[in-house]
């Protein structure tokens, strides 16, 4: 196990090391000024040479392209993060400050996915092709089809012109007053779990079926166990390990997701920040955001991968 | 006999008549004297001409949504709203416009000011006893410091209102409390004041120039003298600002906090923000919502105009399009009435040629609208614009033109309407290629264009400011790289003749040379949409011109509901 977890600890390093060369060569050939938005566009069009010398050398990007991407590296090694090209905030406080936000509708919109996406998978696998697996299975295909960003639009505009209500507009964090903190975070949890849990309902509706085939599914309705002890003892349990591996890519998806659904929301997420900084070309911002998602992603992979040999014993590590 | 007069009273001693005499002078004096024992300068300096108003309500939060994320923190190097939204109250200038009007030049920080009659010194008189909100003195050498750096910025520093100052020589103090500007050579009295009272030239503390190097963009709290102070700032969120209780303008600001949230301009977020009644004032409303605020009880929703043309520009390096008449007639070709309605739930726009329409120099609206290119009814200058065609020997049209587009909701809707009517009017076949705004500058900057659509701004609406920007021969928004000797001679005697009457014809003369040979091919000019709750009092910006000038709140005050 432990000579497994080496081997995946040097995977996942690699990986963002590779992630991280990936940005930041794709963020410095893209074209445009980063200036631009710096001086705005009139102090953009007087900028004399000599005035832009001497500013990118107080970006720190007139410095050699290896030089910049090795000083990047020994910034991540030393855990600082580098500061925002624009207002001097560091990357570090923007995390610290926006990042809960964001967890909390990771975390709500995975709980959302598995609260409804499995009843729905078990109430279709067990009632196939009944009416209500027919509903569940074409409401899973709505959801996954419906961008969750329009689908967020709406609801923004729903309840302004039918009830006047708007969230809160600036960051409330959970242990300040967790009603408004709800508030803010709930919007989009719905709209990346209903998203998700139609994954998850359509997953486990498959595995459910093939597993209640099963000799072990049969003997235990023949020893006359009740529906709901043969469903969540032994069907489920069987069927689930697909479904889990499905949320770990998923986590994934959301983290993606999220960053057009909470600007949708107006929501004041990691998620808005980095569509705030790709448009003002705030390298900084970008190449610690995009690997700070990542580096999740990656984590979240190899705990999916561990979660196996725990709950699939037949599943060992070498 | 001797007659024994009464001799005169001693030196020392004190008679009736000098009793009484001296009691009236001393009795009188006590009522006078404070006009006297004041200092020289002060016994002149006047209060400012925003007095207090006694039936204002005193104390409340001002809750004001604007883009308040900028790019950096230094106002003098900034020209977006997101620096002078949320920072203006901060700071105080030599001079201001009104609140009540968005016109009207009164002293600010310069209580008088004198200009000699050749019309090359400007002196000005400061007030006494106004501190920094860092407890320093303020003083003429935070003026001339200040002004310095704005006529002739540091290596690294890059002002957009430098050339309002280029006639500036010495700047010089002459004692703490008066400073005096002298130029090399006049220019129009409403210029130079206009320029001293532009919202952008906030007086900075020279300590504090000096201690930054002269580069305020990562100093997110820099002192002012304003009515407000700096509290704290969460970025794209909230800034949060106070009252200051030592401000010079006694009895203002009336409102004890000022909460400045972030909200893109014209986006839903705002409206939406305004709608719920998250927020008191909202600046830049997208006018769907605007709409909507206007239908509400208990608020108010207003427009003004605002310093920015919306325009597109042709590559004068481009061979077809070097022939005056060939760009004559694609700006014949424009349907400006329409271009305004594809957008008209997008931003607030109106139909306007090379001159600001609604300033006095220009051709007056109604007049305007009579000319080909700006008629409600296209047919007779798209008829104009087949016969310049033909003539110029582009009668079967253009082909494979590349029109770059900024990545901007409105500039994308203009683009396809625009390209249609290229197509559909003079045969103009042009290829779309949406770009981000940095590359779109970058393009812009190189000549990689044929057709390029954009918008950009002025400080002030005197035509001054901006023919050498925009149409100047090396003025650095003049994309097209145009040139028309003529009209650059007659740009400079715009610049020098002070008389007004005879600038205004000499701009109606200007107006003449760009409609046959367009710089650029207006296609419309902005509006502002402003919306705020009946509770908040004391500001109406219908007549203001921008919004750069006026952003203090010091006169806002919140009605009881």
């Amino acid at each position: 196990m432990r000579k497994y977890l080496v081997r995946r600890a040097v995977y996942a390093a690699g990986t963002l090391l590779g992630v991280s060369l990936i940005i930041f060569v794709v963020l410095r050939i893209l074209p445009g000024d980063p200036l631009v938005a710096i001086l705005g566009v009139e102090g953009h069009a007087r900028m004399s040479a000599a005035d832009r010398v001497r500013i990118m050398a107080d970006l720190g990007l007139s410095a050699p392209l290896p030089v910049q991407y090795g000083r990047w590296l020994v910034d991540i090694g030393a855990g600082r993060l580098g500061r925002s090209f624009f207002r001097g905030d560091t990357v570090s406080e923007l995390i610290l400050h926006r990042g809960p936000i964001s967890a909390e509708i990771g975390v709500l919109a995975l709980v959302i996915s598995w609260l409804v996406g499995l009843p729905v998978g078990i109430l279709s696998a067990f009632r196939p092709n009944s009416v209500p697996d027919g509903v569940a299975r074409a409401l899973s295909v709505l959801f996954i089809a419906i961008p969750g960003f329009w689908l967020g639009m709406l609801i923004v505009l729903a309840l302004l012109f039918w009830f006047g209500y708007k969230a809160p507009i600036v960051i409330v964090h959970v242990w300040q007053d967790p009603w408004q903190n709800l508030q803010i975070v709930i919007g989009p949890a719905v709209v990346l779990g209903l998203a998700q849990g139609a994954y998850i309902a359509r997953m486990s509706r498959s595995c459910l079926l093939e597993v209640i085939g099963d000799d072990f599914v049969r003997t235990a309705r023949a020893k006359g166990l009740r529906e709901g002890l043969v469903v969540f003892r032994h069907a489920l349990p069987n069927a689930l390990l697909p479904v889990i591996t499905i949320s770990g890519v998923l986590l994934g998806f959301v983290l993606g997701g999220s960053v057009a659904v909470e600007q949708a929301f107006g929501v004041p997420g990691l998620g808005r920040a980095l569509v705030t900084a790709v448009i003002e070309r705030d390298i900084i911002v970008v190449q610690n955001l995009v690997l700070l998602y990542a580096s999740i992603f990656v984590i979240i992979n190899v705990l999916v991968d561990l979660s196996y040999a725990w709950l699939d014993p037949r599943i060992r590590y070498g | 006999m001797s007659v024994e007069r009464p001799s005169p009273p001693p030196a020392n001693t004190v008679s009736r008549r000098t009793f009484l005499r001296t009691l009236g002078i001393a009795g009188g004096g006590v009522v006078v004297a404070p006009a006297f024992v004041r200092t020289p300068a002060s016994a002149q300096e006047t209060p400012s001409p925003l007095r207090p108003d006694p039936t204002a309500k005193r104390g409340g939060t001002l809750r004001y949504a604007v883009h308040n994320a900028p790019a950096h923190f230094d106002v003098h190097q900034s020209g977006t709203v997101a620096n002078i939204g949320p920072q203006s109250p901060m700071y105080d200038t030599l001079l201001r416009r009104h609140p009540k009007d968005g016109q009207t030049i009164i002293p600010d920080l310069a209580w008088k000011w004198d200009i000699a009659p050749d019309g090359k010194k400007y002196t000005f008189h400061l007030r006494k006893g106004v501190k920094f909100h860092d407890g320093g003195d303020f003083t003429a050498e935070d003026v001339r410091a200040t002004y310095e750096r704005i006529a002739r910025p540091p290596k690294g520093i890059v002002i957009p209102r430098t050339p309002l100052f280029s006639t500036v020589g010495d700047i010089v103090a002459l004692d703490p409390h008066k400073i005096e500007f002298r130029l090399t050579e006049p220019r129009p009295r409403a210029f130079m004041l206009g320029a001293f009272a532009s919202g952008w030239n906030i007086i900075v503390r020279k300590k504090t120039l000096d201690e930054h190097g002269g580069n305020l963009r990562q100093v997110m709290n820099y002192p002012g003298t304003g009515p407000f102070r700096h509290v704290s700032r969460k970025d794209k969120e909230i800034w949060i600002m106070e009252r200051n209780p030592d401000y010079w303008n006694k009895g203002l600001p009336y409102i004890d906090r000022l909460e400045v949230y972030h909200m893109f301009p014209f986006s839903p977020e705002l409206g939406s923000a305004f709608l719920s009644g998250k927020i008191d004032y909202a600046r830049l409303m997208d006018p769907v919502s605007w709409r909507k605020a206007k239908e509400m009880p208990g608020a108010t929703a207003a427009n003004f105009n605002q310093s920015v043309i919306q325009a597109f520009w042709t590559n004068m390096n481009k061979k077809p399009l070097a022939d005056p008449r060939v760009r004559r007639a694609i700006h014949l070709a424009m349907d400006r009435h329409a271009l305004v309605e594809v957008v008209k739930d997008t931003a607030p726009m109106q139909v306007g040629g090379f001159v600001y329409p609604f300033h006095e120099f220009s051709t007056p609206r109604a007049e305007l609208e009579k000319r080909l290119g700006y008629q409600a009814d296209v047919t007779p200058a798209v008829q104009e614009a087949r016969r310049l065609m033909r003539e110029a020997g582009y009668g079967q049209g253009i082909k494979g033109l590349d029109f770059v587009v900024r990545d901007i909701a409105t500039f994308k809707l203009w683009a396809v309407a625009i390209q249609a009517m290229l197509k559909e009017h003079i045969n103009v076949e042009t290829n779309l290629r949406v770009v981000q705004t940095s590359v779109w500058f970058d393009e812009a900057a190189a000549g990689n264009f044929d057709l390029a659509i954009s918008a950009i701004v002025s400080t002030l609406m005197d035509p001054s400011d901006y023919f050498s920007a925009w149409y100047g021969k090396d003025g650095p928004q003049n994309y097209s790289r145009w040139t028309n000797p003529a009209f650059h001679d007659l740009a400079n005697q715009i610049e020098r003749e002070l008389d007004d009457v005879k600038r205004k014809a000499l701009v109606r003369k200007a107006e003449d040379i760009l409609e046959q040979d367009p710089p650029l091919i207006p296609v419309a000019y902005e509006q502002i949409y402003d919306a705020w709750y009946n509770k908040v009092r004391g500001q109406n910006p219908s007549t203001y011109f921008g919004i750069y000038d006026v952003v203090r709140w010091d006169t806002v005050w919140i009605a009881p509901t």
